[in-house]
């Protein structure tokens, strides 16, 4: 088809910005980053030899109906974090129910009333227009209702916003238009380009179109990671439905939130706050590994594995010569940096 | 109830006039609500706004001997072509003491640029509690071509973190700025060297 | 209701009946120069259709677009549009124009117009037993407002709206940084440039509405006894005037954003793009109040007319109207529960958007408690008003859902959202706007409709629309995005449904059409109250149509026997 041909066109166009725009103000974090980018960049231009590149990596192929949406299904994908499955526990076993109580309910009362108090049947109206108790009474079970959706729901907020761990992996995932890049700074700050695959591709790697991406966001499974949003031109918002995790990328701030995933796997989602032409076309792929298979990838793309924290004390006295720098800032800070506490 | 035509219709007037005024201070508090948004998030920590405080003030803080760890990420602006990064990734402080972090910018492009930093601190909990005593994002930075410069912030975390209901959890703060472009700024730069070049021999270019 | 015709004393009727002096204006004057409330009435029901025709055909296209996986249309329209062949970039902003031109003329040029301009300018001062409105030129100046608002942003389709195609393609929404440094081109100006023209036209209308309910009601006419009616529609004109104002703001500082270098919301110069959503949603929340609540007025005569009998809980129903107004000022940042909140602001929210709940349901109960031993009439109207409840109540429960703010991480802006404000606005505020144009349609142009072409109306449009927006809940809890203009095939089913559905909602859409027509053409003279005893407010007192100028003389209301 000719669209499919012009999208094919358009989203190289875009793979090619993409390639661009991060390797210039951004490709590089640590001192291993050169390399890092240029293995990025080689798995971006060429997505089909990144495994070749990659060693041992090769991704995974997806499992229909995992980590996806399901044609013609009802509810909600099947989940693969523990919030999800208790978010999931509350819509179905309590929200669920309540509300087609509710709405049955009220079909039943209308058309209970209709049968009943229709002119043929009920010829004369009655004048009632009060009735205290009965007012009391639908004022306050709807409450007790609420009532009793409101604690499991603050609970499940809490969960969601049970702080990472000290220790815990923390992923940056960047808004662009139109694609992600995933950054590992704990992995000595390589960076992933996420493009969406057109559709042929998607379809000859056994990925569903619209939802493949060329490099993938590989995650390691069964403990928690902060992963942060941020966006870098307008609002994007990441989002994996399967994983029951959605987090606006605005640009100028950072966003975090901490995701847990509990098997391997792939987990699709997609772009989530308008973003312009291409909102349609920047999904989220993840990649859930176990933890040696995810270190293997990590070297494979240059990365190194030791992200303990570094001691304060090494950069603090590696700033000292920075009083070089010409910047009115650099040397008030060289002045206070004395005056503080040594660390 | 009964009222006259004239009568109607001044009353009528003044009904109307105190609904306009009041359409008009609904407008003013839309137009107020930026600083008014602004103090709020500065006060409260509210969107991870951190705190500023004095040297003297940071001074009387005790230091406790619990810990914290601190990341440190910089972004900048798509249309920024600068590289901004953490020396550091992360630090492990103690609460209440100062500490310094170093962030590297590097001007990419061939022209003079004004950049301003916008930045938060996440977990959104954390910003009552992150105090900055200096931080190159208070003021504007000036890169000159190629230049490239170390921007320091020096900080410390209030103990009180601890006691919070929200920051108690708390075990790791990331400290984010993002780099943009001062467009205006940056033109009024460009503006001036042109005057400047025309006078000077420009040797400056040296670094 | 308050007002009965057993109680009202009817020399105001009699004199209006006796004095023939309802000449009116010539053409020009009469449409342009006008300042009857009733022309003005017509003038914005008139406009409310045409808007809505218009509007209702880009949600055409756009189901058409969505009917199958993978782009169909879009770029040859984008070809005839742009009149050069179109990028695939220019053919997905098209998307993006399409779908805010759908938001913005369906809120702010169908249902406002038609709701409050269209039936709250026609009954709120016959009702209240008024001349006329308090300021009547200025009622001219709301409605010419509100056309060029909507011309403005018929232009902005014309004139690029970004580096890849024409039009504005922000959203109804237009957040920062999208709406400002996102798109370039002079059609996002045009586009909230509109925003400005209605919204100072419907603050002008507020403003009036507000002043004529408190000043202007006829001796009698206490605050208390006041149809259901008037009270939404007071209720509507509070919201409407301290709401307005702040989206005023907001946007007056996306275009200075735009145009003149400020950084409101842009955080290159210390500004907050989140602080956009924040001033759009403290106006966008009590604007759905503001489509729906004078439809819980409309839906309230009806039910009390054909019963026969006067309302449950009158003041009951009032004050949850008031009380929905209040709370609907402190639960705005609900539609930002992924934005980044805290935990604490996310759990405050989640409770008071709850609370919504408890008022919304006192109107849905005691609309049935109204029904209650009542004598039961189905005739048009009522039947689009039983049909409004339990539309509803669907579009209600799913809103307890969303509130949950751990719930809404997933469903936050998919197409469970869509389902839901399609719920209460689509299938609520234009059921209830249809319904008030059955009951008093007869009455405004002095014709009645065919029976029974409303009452296949009514099933057709039903069918349609819970085939269009019932499966769209599925689509949303399977994680699709809204805004989408394609999307992986396992979405395809749900949506070709959701495009038959729209087929089908089509076909009643043309069946009113045709009624309207059959109306003015065959239709049968109405009767001064065609409803009968059920109908007691003091529009059914008047001729169908009520005279030009009505109640010179002013109508006295007598104590009522309830309350």
């Amino acid at each position: 088809m000719i669209f499919a041909e012009k999208a094919r066109r358009a989203g190289s166009v875009v793979m090619a910005l993409g390639l661009s725009l991060t390797a210039l103000p951004r490709a590089a974090f640590a001192q291993a980053a050169e390399a890092a980018a240029e293995a990025t960049a080689a798995a971006t231009e060429a997505a089909g030899n990144a495994a070749a590149k990659a060693g041992s990596y090769v991704p995974m192929k997806p499992v229909p109906g995992i980590g996806q949406p399901i044609d013609g299904a009802y509810g909600f994908q099947e989940q693969f974090s523990p919030n999800g499955h208790y978010a999931l526990w509350m819509h179905n076993a309590i929200l669920m129910p309540i509300i087609t109580i509710i709405s049955l309910f009220v079909l039943g009362l209308l058309m209970w009333v209709a049968y009943r108090y229709r002119t043929a049947k009920n010829p004369v109206a009655s004048r009632t227009s009060h009735n205290t108790l009965i007012e009391v009474i639908w004022t306050l079970v709807p409450v007790l209702i609420l009532v009793g959706i409101a604690i499991p729901s603050i609970s499940l907020l809490a969960k969601q916003y049970k702080p990472a761990p000290e220790n815990a992996l923390t992923i940056k995932a960047t808004g662009n238009q139109w694609f992600w890049t995933y950054g590992y700074p704990d992995n000595g700050g390589f960076e992933v380009i996420s493009n969406m695959l057109p559709d042929e591709e998607a379809v000859k790697r056994g990925e569903p179109a619209k939802l493949g991406v060329d490099n993938r966001l590989v995650l390691p499974v069964g403990e928690p990671i902060r992963l942060q949003t941020t966006g870098a031109d307008v609002i994007h918002s990441f989002a994996v439905p399967s994983l029951w995790f959605k987090l606006d990328a605005v640009p100028g701030r950072i966003n975090e939130k901490v995701l847990f995933i509990e098997k391997p796997g792939v987990y699709y989602g997609q772009c989530s706050e308008l973003c312009g032409a291409r909102h349609g076309y920047m999904p989220i792929a993840i990649e859930a590994l176990p933890r040696d298979k995810f270190n293997a990838w990590v070297l494979a793309q240059g990365g190194e594995l030791d992200h303990q924290p570094k001691p304060a004390a090494a950069p603090a006295a590696a700033a000292a010569p920075a009083a070089a720098a010409t910047e009115a800032a650099t040397a008030e800070a060289a002045a206070t940096e004395s005056a503080a506490p040594a660390a | 109830m009964h009222a006259a035509p004239a009568e109607l219709s001044q009353r009528n007037r003044r009904v109307g006039l105190y609904a306009l005024l009041a359409a008009l201070a609904m407008l003013g508090l839309g137009y107020a609500s930026v600083p008014l948004y602004r103090l709020f998030c500065q006060v409260t920590g509210f969107q991870g706004t951190t705190q500023r405080v004095s040297a003297a003030q940071a001074a009387s803080v005790k230091v406790a001997a619990a810990t914290m760890s601190i990341r440190f990420d910089g972004n900048t602006d798509r249309d920024l072509p600068w590289e901004f990064k953490p020396q550091q990734v992360t630090q492990t402080v103690r609460l209440g003491e100062r500490n310094l972090a170093i962030f590297t910018a590097k001007n990419l492009s061939n022209r003079p640029i004004v950049g301003r930093a916008s930045y938060n601190v996440s977990p959104d909990d954390a910003g009552k509690f992150f105090n900055k005593v200096q931080c190159f994002c208070f003021t504007e930075q000036t890169l000159e071509p190629g230049q490239e410069v170390r921007m320091p912030v020096i900080y410390f975390v209030d103990p009180s973190i601890t006691k919070d209901e929200d920051g108690k959890d708390i075990r790791q703060i990331t400290l984010s700025y993002t780099f943009h472009e001062d467009k205006d700024a940056s033109a009024d730069l460009a503006a001036k060297a042109k005057v400047a070049s025309k006078g000077l021999d420009r040797a400056g270019n040296a670094r | 209701m308050a007002t009965t015709a057993e109680t009202f004393q009817a020399h105001g009727d009699a004199h209006d009946h006796a004095h023939d002096h309802d000449h009116k204006p010539a053409f020009f004057a009469r449409w342009f120069m006008s300042t009857n409330h009733k022309d003005i009435g017509t003038l914005y029901l008139i406009f409310a259709i045409f808007a809505g025709i218009i509007g209702g055909a880009v949600s055409g296209l756009m189901r058409l677009e969505l009917e199958q996986p993978g782009i169909q249309y879009l770029t040859l329209w984008a070809t005839w549009f742009d009149g050069k062949p179109a990028e695939m970039n220019t053919a997905l902003h098209l998307w993006n124009v399409l779908i805010t031109a759908h938001g913005l003329i369906m809120v702010f040029f169908m249902v406002m117009p038609a709701i409050i301009g269209g039936f709250g300018n026609w009954f709120v001062p016959i009702m209240i037993g008024a001349p006329d409105m308090a300021f009547p030129r200025m009622n001219n100046i709301s409605f010419w407002l509100t056309v060029a608002g909507f011309c403005s942003l018929m232009f902005s389709a014309f004139v690029p709206g970004d580096t890849t195609g024409l039009g504005a393609g922000i959203g109804w929404t237009a957040y920062a940084p999208l709406s400002t440094y996102g798109s370039s081109g002079p059609a996002v100006d045009f586009a909230i440039f509109s925003l400005h023209l209605a919204g100072a036209g419907s603050i002008m209308g507020a403003i009036n509405f507000i002043t004529t309910i408190l000043n202007m009601r006829a001796p009698g006419m206490t605050l208390h006894k006041m149809p259901l009616f008037v009270w939404s529609v007071l209720v509507t004109a509070f919201l409407l005037l301290l709401a307005l104002p702040v989206l005023a703001a907001a946007i007056t500082m996306l275009i200075t954003d735009r145009n003149f270098g400020t950084t409101f919301f842009d955080a290159s110069g210390g500004g907050d793009p989140v602080l956009y959503q924040h001033l759009f949603w403290f106006f966008g929340h009590p604007e759905v109040y503001i489509m729906i609540l004078p439809g819980f007025g409309i839906i309230s005569q009806i039910i009390s007319t054909f019963s026969k009998k006067p309302v449950f809980g009158y003041l009951g129903m009032a004050y949850a109207m008031v009380a929905i107004g209040v709370v609907g000022f402190i639960v705005w940042a609900h539609h930002m529960y992924t934005t980044g909140l805290s935990v604490n602001t996310k759990m405050y929210f989640t409770a008071a958007t709850m609370v919504i709940a408890v008022p919304t349901g006192i109107k849905i109960f005691s609309w049935i408690a109204t029904m209650w031993g009542g004598s039961l009439s189905f005739k048009a109207p009522m039947v689009w008003a039983i049909g409004f409840i339990f539309l509803f109540t669907v579009g209600g429960v799913t809103g307890v859902v969303l509130s949950n703010g751990g719930i809404d991480d997933n469903l936050q802006d998919t197409y469970y959202v869509v389902a839901h404000f399609h719920y209460v606005l689509s299938l609520g505020a234009v059921t209830s706007l249809f319904a008030g144009f059955y009951y008093w349609f007869p009455k405004m142009s002095g014709k009645m409709y065919s029976e029974l072409l409303a009452h296949i109306h009514f099933w057709v449009f039903f069918v349609g629309v819970n085939l269009i927006f019932f499966p769209m809940h599925f689509l949303g809890a399977q994680g699709m995005p809204r805004r989408y203009p394609d999307y992986p095939a396992a979405y395809e089913h749900w949506n070709h449904v959701a495009t038959d559905g729209y087929k089908i909602m089509a076909v009643s859409v043309l069946i009113f059409f045709i009624n309207i027509a059959y109306a003015f053409i065959a239709g049968k003279k109405a009767e001064d109250n065609y409803w009968g005893e059920g109908a007691t407010t003091l529009e059914w007192t008047l001729s169908s149509p009520p005279p030009f100028h009505q109640f010179e003389t002013l109508p006295v209301i007598e104590d009522a026997h309830h309350h």
